[in-house]
């Protein structure tokens, strides 16, 4: 158990953290702005470079933290669902099911504007596919929702195979970028964040239930949870969060798989300190992978989901070592 | 506090085709410690399964108090009725504090923080099981003897009048085969509390149970006090091997006849 002024510090660290990388996204771009002009900029939205800050910085690394933010959370969720660490948002199929309806629309032509509602009738659809299959009679089974998920998501990857080849080809690089993640076109919607803080006060308040669910659903029974609804439950919730996630920005990978991980390395296992920091963090890590994607090869832009990898997979390994040592 | 017994009522077990127990009536009674006997897959896991409220019997009830467990809401349930199982897995890292904790998950509400009593609870238990200065130690690191201690502690921490223990001195060396046992027996004899333990070992049920019940396959079972239960002939009927009854200063102690 963590103490409390450490677990505060921890959570104040991660809070200013974030703050902080929002900033440092509204000043850096293919226009860097110096400290004067950021300042003035965030002053006035009216100043020279406002409308910049306001209009096109602020609210895309608000999305980057949100969707960081909801994927973390997601795979915490994930792993503890399937009590497998190698968990991801993406494995039960949600984002297959988004991504199939999003690139079906821009293969027809649909506005950019509409994608995202798309994009969650083609996860919704996809969560009802997954679980009306998976629940059936008896006692939970893991394994039965695993594959269900697994196989589902097979289906999606082949339908998105046939779109991918039959599309036209001018909506083939936006149909790349959304199936690596990218948040050039992403503004924060109000409603992300309602989902975001919504379903992360629900995990606060059963973050003792996931502590005992992750010691295996046999422990979690004789120690007073109900699991087979606790569980439906928290596929529920993870899958939601993943929707909203790639409705926003596509298949932004390896967040959900590494923050989880990284925290888990970091804090421990205990939701009630693990959910906070995870969805801090990823937050945080998503917005400075954006803000690197917008500025590395300026004024080109890289899809951040190419960005998340190539941090995430040494970031993963310099920990996981240090870890070993530790021990 | 008023004391909480265990009633089966015409129980009827099965799992996979095979008959664990026909017609099981039994009470278990605070003050009790049942040594639950039998030879390899006859059911024994099934059956304190079953008592758990996790395995749903085929026929008759188990009562807590005048209520059917299976009415009952889990998280009550687990206030009352506690199970040691025989192997515990680690799939995610915890802290030997932590999981001692979650004992206390049944007694705590939805948002409720653990308080200053449970910590001392956790502290004591792991004290009693022998883990002292390993509450910040990590789980997956536990030796299997250790891991099993670990367990115990945290059944210890949960606090159920009734436990259920299946193979209790799994791993344990000597010493903490015998602390372990000791404690069982000790904790039941306050009068508030039951045990009822799968064992294979004749000579700790023979020293710690006060009573038995055998399985011996097909669903035939017999319960008794453990003085009229435990002798060379029904052992060799349970075990199909035959046993030779040696007196010790302990009293009666049983051992396979060397052929």
């Amino acid at each position: 158990m963590m103490p409390t002024a450490q677990r505060r510090l921890l959570f104040l660290l991660l809070a200013v953290l974030s703050a902080a990388s929002v900033a440092v996204a509204a000043a850096l771009g293919s226009v860097s702005l110096g400290w004067g002009q950021w300042w003035a900029a965030l002053l006035d939205s009216g100043s020279e470079f406002g409308e910049l800050v306001w209009r096109l910085r602020l609210p895309r690394a608000a999305a980057a933290w949100t969707v960081g933010a909801l994927l973390s959370l997601s795979g915490c969720l994930m792993q503890v669902l399937l009590r497998n660490p190698l968990a991801d948002p993406y494995i039960l199929g949600v984002s297959g099911g988004a991504s199939f309806a999003a690139l079906l629309g821009m293969s027809l032509g649909v506005a950019t504007a509409v994608l995202p509602a798309l994009a969650w009738a083609g996860a919704l659809l996809s969560i009802l596919i997954v679980f009306s299959l998976a629940r059936g009679e008896g006692p939970w089974s893991g394994t039965r929702l695993l594959l269900t998920g697994v196989v589902t998501a097979s289906g999606w990857a082949a339908l998105i195979s046939l779109v991918l080849t039959l599309g036209p080809d001018g909506s083939l690089r936006g149909m790349l970028f959304w199936l690596i993640g990218d948040l050039s076109y992403a503004r924060l919607p109000g409603w992300a964040l309602a989902i975001l803080l919504l379903i992360f006060a629900l995990c606060l308040g059963m973050a003792r239930s996931l502590n005992v669910l992750a010691m295996g659903e046999t422990t979690a029974r004789l120690l007073g949870e109900p699991t087979r609804k606790l569980l439906w439950v928290v596929y529920l919730l993870a899958s939601v969060l993943t929707a909203t996630a790639v409705s926003i920005a596509g298949n932004i990978g390896f967040v959900g798989l590494i923050v989880p991980h990284l925290m888990r390395l970091l804090v421990g296992s205990d939701h009630r300190i693990l959910l906070p920091a995870a969805a801090m963090f990823g937050g945080l890590f998503l917005v400075l992978s954006d803000t690197l994607a917008r500025t590395v090869l300026a004024p080109r832009q890289l899809p951040v989901g190419v960005v998340t990898a190539l941090l995430g997979v040494p970031l993963f390994l310099l920990l996981l070592n240090r870890a070993r040592v530790k021990q | 506090m008023p004391m909480i017994g265990l009633n089966c009522r015409g129980l009827d077990v099965r799992i996979a085709g095979v008959r664990v127990v026909r017609d099981l009536d039994l009470e278990v009674r605070p003050g009790e410690f049942w040594a639950l006997l039998g030879p390899n897959g006859i059911g024994k896991t099934t059956l304190l399964r079953c008592l758990a409220g996790l395995h749903e019997p085929s026929a008759g009830e188990v009562l807590l108090e005048s209520r059917n467990i299976a009415e009952l809401p889990r998280k009550l349930l687990a206030r009352h009725i506690g199970m040691l199982q025989q192997h515990t897995v680690y799939v995610f890292d915890s802290s030997v504090m932590q999981t001692a904790l979650t004992g206390r998950h049944p007694h705590l509400g939805y948002w409720e923080r653990e308080g200053h009593r449970d910590l001392e609870m956790a502290d004591g238990a792991l004290h009693a099981v022998d883990l002292v200065g390993f509450a910040g130690r990590s789980v997956t690191g536990l030796s299997g003897g250790e891991a099993r201690r670990l367990a115990f502690a945290t059944l210890l921490v949960q606090d159920p009048e009734i436990m259920l223990l299946d193979e209790p001195t799994n791993h344990l060396d000597l010493r903490h085969q015998v602390h372990i046992m000791g404690m069982i027996r000790d904790r039941v004899r306050d009068g508030r509390h039951a045990a009822f333990a799968a064992l294979h070992d004749i000579n700790l049920a023979a020293r710690y149970c006060t009573h038995v019940i055998m399985l011996f396959g097909d669903g035939a079972w017999c319960a008794g006090p453990a003085a009229d239960m435990l002798s060379e002939a029904s052992l060799q009927r349970l075990y199909g091997c035959p046993v030779e009854r040696i007196e010790s200063s302990g009293g009666p102690r049983y051992h396979p006849r060397s052929s």
